[in-house]
């Protein structure tokens, strides 16, 4: 218990910190009353490619690789970025409509 | 009579003719080759039904192509048509749509020749070169670097990655350790595999989700030529272990929960005689036991995980939010069971196309056999803003980020570091890009981190 001890107050920080996250994600998406009818606001493959893909590198153009590149990569990107599986469908799919050949 | 006797020949003939004629095939075929034909058979309907939905979705995207084509052509006759009224059709507007006919045409034309193969192996990675003035010694080229990514996508849900990391490292500057040194190094090797829409398991050597850096900061990445102190010195990069991870889409906008749960091998002591401060090897649980032979040092793996949340708004103009939490705790040396744990806060903002700020806070702690507990921490913090956001029409300008960088490190042995990086990024391409930093740096253990300000180039190329 004594080595335990010692990082007790981080522990509790740290849980109370994803607590605290959760909870203001929850709370964020209650909150988001759609202005609009949900299927104008759904994101498009265009959107979700800017919203995830750009938070961490300049953009890739879809010319720059194949078809079957795209989804080898995309397949990468989901475990590495966190992507949900829809979401990186159709990223995937807005890369292969313009993909190299 | 005459009847009987010819039943008992016939009987007779057929059973000669049992004899004699082979035996039926089935009667050959053991159980093992019949499930085998079985399940080629399964496995070709099941391949035949894959490419009957392929062409179905052909099929279904052609005729979008041809509902789209019909659209646009009965656009062109109607522009022709409102010519002579006088609404006039300019020639921009006539070349676009008859672009737009003739690359929708090509795209009916030469349809994909069939479906995607299952398997592709491909390599991604970067490469760097760069030059180091640092204060009080010569300049020169310092580190060259190839990291390559191999990526091998075994199915939909099968990926095997793993990247290296081959630099040499020139040392014009030290005259302890002259000439040049060059390394090998896997950086991770993981297998990755989709459980469901909300799990993936991963295994291997992976990156560790401590904190988000350790995974995205490749060197085309990352807006400065090294990492922050605290990168380097007190957390582990990458364990040998499990994950599962995933994320959950929250709404409609993008916004994202994000988790990963992990078991490594956690770290060990880098000596054979106990854990004495210092002795921390944040690489892996492989060292030297008490019996001299190089083996895991203890048996109690490490436990970690992060949630993350991430909230974009405003679409997709990068307007976005991600905050983090994430630690790792586990016992380091077997013989008193020390333990080593660490707490992690990471946060990422984007204001606009232009403007990012991010960072990282760490605690670790470390039960030592000779000094009790030590408390090894530090953070960094980033900014940076792309001159693009100023709309100037200057050559060049629009092309060159701005950023800055303050992080600080204290070792829990009275070791203080702390540097102030001011730098930029030229975007000569999206992935081949020409960045520079000025570094002030002040401590007080010149053996560690000297505190000699030094000016880095580095050029990076995203591949």
């Amino acid at each position: 218990m004594s080595q335990f001890s010692s990082r007790w107050p981080f522990l509790q920080l740290g849980v109370g910190l994803a607590a605290a996250l959760l909870a203001t994600a929850m709370v964020s998406c209650a909150t988001h009353a759609p202005s609009k009818p949900a299927a104008e606001q759904k994101l498009t493959g265009q959107d979700l490619y800017a919203i995830n893909c750009g938070r961490c590198h300049p953009e890739r153009y879809a010319t720059e690789r194949t078809a079957g590149q795209w989804k080898t990569i995309m397949l990468h990107m989901q475990v590495r970025a966190n992507l949900p599986p829809d979401q990186a469908k159709a990223v995937l799919k807005y890369l292969q409509e313009d993909s190299g050949r | 009579m005459m009847t009987r006797s010819l039943i008992l020949e016939a009987a007779a003939a057929v059973c000669i003719l049992a004899v004699i004629l082979p035996q039926p095939a089935a009667a050959e075929v053991s159980d093992d080759e019949f499930k085998a034909l079985k399940e080629a058979v399964q496995q070709l309907t099941q391949q035949q039904q894959e490419l009957l939905k392929q062409h179905a979705e052909d099929q279904k995207q052609r005729a979008e192509d041809r509902q789209k084509i019909q659209k646009l052509e009965e656009q062109l006759s109607a522009a022709s048509k409102a010519q002579p009224s006088g609404e006039a059709v300019t020639g921009e507007q006539f070349n676009s749509l008859k672009s737009a006919v003739d690359k929708l045409s090509q795209q009916v034309a030469a349809p994909p020749s069939g479906p995607f193969a299952l398997q592709d192996f491909m390599i991604v990675g970067d490469a760097e070169t760069q030059f180091a003035k640092v204060q009080g010694q010569h300049g020169g080229f310092a580190l060259f670097d190839f990291a390559p990514i191999f990526l091998l996508r075994a199915s939909d849900k099968v990926l095997f990655e793993a990247g290296f990391d081959i630099n040499l490292v020139d040392n014009p500057q030290d005259n302890n350790t002259p000439g040049a040194s060059t390394s090998l190094t896997l950086s991770f090797a993981q297998l990755d595999y989709l459980l469901n829409q909300y799990a993936t398991l991963v295994s291997g050597y992976m990156l560790l989700p401590l904190g988000t850096y350790a995974e995205r900061n490749a060197g085309w990445l990352n807006k400065f030529p090294d990492d922050p102190f605290v990168r380097d010195f007190i957390l582990p990069g990458a364990g040998a272990g499990a994950q599962v991870r995933g994320a959950v889409p929250l709404d409609a906008s993008g916004q994202t929960l994000a988790y990963a749960a992990y078991v490594v091998d956690g770290p060990s002591s880098s000596v054979s005689t106990g854990a004495p401060a210092g002795s921390l090897d944040l690489t892996g649980n492989v060292g030297i036991t008490n019996n001299g032979k190089f083996a895991n040092l203890h048996a109690s793996p490490s436990a970690g995980g992060r949630v993350g949340w991430f909230l974009p708004w405003k679409g997709h103009d990068h307007y976005d939010l991600e905050l983090g939490v994430s630690g790792q705790d586990g016992v380091w040396n077997n013989a008193n069971n020390e333990s080593w744990a660490a707490a992690v806060g990471d946060a990422a903002l984007h204001l606009g196309p232009y403007f990012e700020a991010k960072g990282e806070y760490v605690n670790t702690w470390a039960e030592t056999s000779d000094l009790g507990h030590i408390y090894p921490h530090g953070w960094w913090a980033q900014l940076g803003y792309k001159l693009a956001g100023l709309d100037l029409d200057l050559p060049l300008i629009n092309d060159v980020e701005l950023v800055s960088r303050y992080d600080e490190i204290r070792d829990g042995l009275g070791m203080r570091t702390e540097r102030y990086s001011f730098g930029y990024v030229y975007y000569l391409t999206n992935t081949l890009h020409f960045i520079g930093d000025y570094e002030i740096i002040n401590g007080n253990s010149q053996a560690v981190i000297p505190s000699a300000n030094q000016l880095i180039f580095q050029l990076t190329y995203g591949f």
